[in-house]
């Protein structure tokens, strides 16, 4: 950070709140959270689902909240530094902090991407596009010639995709060029609003849906509710399914990237922590919850019924969203404006959150390299858009598989095991609970001290053993990947490993910068 | 929907807008926003 000027700070308490809430509501919200419920035992998902967000979710987000407050007391940003000030004895924890810079940078490289097609699918529904497609078929052929995986009577190449990702992309920079308070938090103070706006319009239109097909009396909206929301009790007897609910926890609150460390650095010594991380988690979980679970898979099942539905929600993320939601909105009257909702609403929860994944790179550089903001963006635009380029012309080559499993799985669990085990053990429960209470508005139940010293790192634990013994091993050895695609899935492991070591080095000048700056003022 | 089913429902929906209004009423009334 240039001498003499101060951080960036928030404009006000409730810009943070919308800002952390924007940043964990994403596009898992609205596709991942109902394709996970509807296939792991349906309402019953529902218990392991809340047993994570009380012994995983809400801890983490309170030591995440903390550490980045106490961080940003030290000017520091991002994870090195925070990690330096938490244990200032140890010479390498701060290279363990490198993974929450990796992380966000390598989830931004594909999210933009997939972020861009939201609006795409906007404009194509204003356009109508897409309306005259009437089957799983065709849309999905739509789908694979706007990604380029395949040229048909849709698209012939791949520039409309390309077109939409350098929009999303400039309006990404546009937004962290104007800062913490000018740009995050301005977004964020309208787009959530507006995001739960639209949000409540979708509820309300599939809500009213009725039974569209008086021919199919039993396709109708209170089934889709109760193939939604009747429980499998037998499910909870698979570790499968407990595991699947504490990854959705995981994943949802945007815990364990580094995100939350560096927009909690921008509060002051005195603000409110517990709170203002409750409120964010519980209008992330409103969003989940609440509008992800009744648009969707209800929505889905009045229009395909009670057997489709079953491989539909098996059938992906991609594949809900882009695929089976366009078709059912097809089928509804008004179909253009429902449509534009949908995605611009996805397209709103995927921009609040690809801004807090680009923002830690940037603080990086302005904190520990004395850089200025609109120098740390310039050089974040173009290294970032550069990264891009794999993600956006590789994508049927498995690139974004390899980007999401390292960067926003692997890492991401490891992160929030290494940062539990720094808060409570290193730094001591005694002083981060004291840490955690200033300024606080609301007290921290006395038995979170014993959660978060014992509960949340043998969970951790715990988790990050089971996916690697049962799900990572044969993703590591790339058992999953097709012979073709070995190259692409090499080379991008390789990039990545490059992209640690240089962000590794970085740190280290940046540490030796730092010590001669202190050297030379004695 | 069966009664199970809307035990969950109605169990999930009211946790969690319970908490989110208790936590906005709690926001609101700090001296600053």
């Amino acid at each position: 950070m240039p001498k003499g000027k101060a951080r960036d700070s928030w404009g006000s308490k409730l810009g943070i709140i919308m800002a952390v809430a924007g940043s964990a509501i994403g596009l898992g919200n609205f596709l991942r959270f109902p394709a996970k419920v509807a296939s792991n035992g349906g309402g019953a998902f529902m218990i392991p689902y809340f047993i994570s967000l009380l012994l995983l979710g809400i801890p983490l987000m309170w030591i995440e909240w903390t550490l980045g407050r106490y961080g940003g007391g030290f000017e520091h940003g991002t994870a090195p530094g925070i990690f330096h000030s938490l244990w200032k004895k140890n010479r390498f924890i701060k290279y363990f902090g490198v993974i929450g810079i990796f992380g966000p940078l390598v989830i931004f490289i594909y999210y933009t991407y997939i972020e861009s097609w939201t609006l795409g699918y906007s404009f194509f529904e204003i356009a109508g596009k897409c309306r005259t497609l009437a089957d799983q078929a065709s849309m999905s052929s739509f789908l694979r010639g706007f990604q380029g995986l395949e040229q048909n009577r849709y698209f012939t190449n791949l520039w409309p995709a390309y077109f939409f990702f350098l929009i999303t992309f400039c309006a990404n920079i546009w937004v962290i060029y104007y800062g913490i308070k000018g740009g995050i938090e301005r977004l964020c103070r309208w787009a959530m609003p507006l995001l739960f706006f639209f949000g409540l319009i979708l509820l309300l239109r599939v809500v009213t849906l009725g039974t569209p097909d008086p021919a199919r009396p039993d396709w109708n909206i209170s089934r889709g509710f109760g193939f939604f929301w009747n429980p499998d009790f037998s499910a909870l007897r698979s570790a499968k399914v407990w595991l699947e609910a504490a990854g959705q926890i995981f994943f949802t609150l945007s815990v364990g990237i580094g995100v939350i460390l560096t927009y909690a650095s921008y509060l002051s010594k005195g603000d409110d922590v517990v709170l203002s991380g409750l409120t964010a988690s519980s209008t992330n979980e409103v969003a989940e919850v609440v509008l992800g679970g009744s648009i969707v898979i209800p929505a889905a099942f009045v229009f395909f019924g009670p057997v489709d539905i079953q491989s539909i929600a098996r059938s992906g993320v991609f594949n809900l969203g882009f695929v089976t939601m366009p078709l059912v909105l097809n089928k509804m009257p008004l179909a253009w404006l429902f449509g534009f909702f949908w995605f611009f609403l996805l397209f709103l929860a995927g921009i609040t959150s690809s801004i807090s994944l680009a923002q830690p790179a940037v603080a990086f550089l302005e904190d520990e390299f004395d850089i200025s903001r609109k120098k740390a963006v310039a050089i974040f635009a173009v290294v970032s858009f550069i990264l891009c380029q794999p993600a956006v012309f590789l994508l049927g080559k498995g690139v974004v598989d390899e980007l999401d499993f390292w960067g926003g799985t692997f890492f991401l669990v490891l992160f929030a095991t290494i940062e539990t085990i720094l808060f409570a053990w290193v730094f001591g429960m005694e002083k981060a609970w004291d840490e955690i209470h200033k300024g606080a508005d609301m007290r921290v139940p006395g038995v979170y001290k014993y959660i978060i010293k014992y509960v949340t790192p043998l969970f951790l634990f715990f988790i990050l053993g089971m996916w690697l013994w049962q799900e990572w091993l044969p993703i590591i050895f790339m058992k999953t990947v097709s012979a073709g695609n070995r190259m692409c899935v090499f080379g991008t492991r390789l990039g990545l490993v490059l992209l640690l070591a240089v962000l590794a080095v970085l740190v280290k000048i940046a540490w030796r910068r730092r010590k001669a700056q202190l050297e030379n003022i004695r | 929907m069966n009664p199970y089913g809307w035990m969950l429902f109605l169990f999930s929906w009211g946790l969690i807008l319970g908490l989110t209004i208790f936590c906005f009423v709690k926001v609101f009334a700090r001296k600053e926003l």
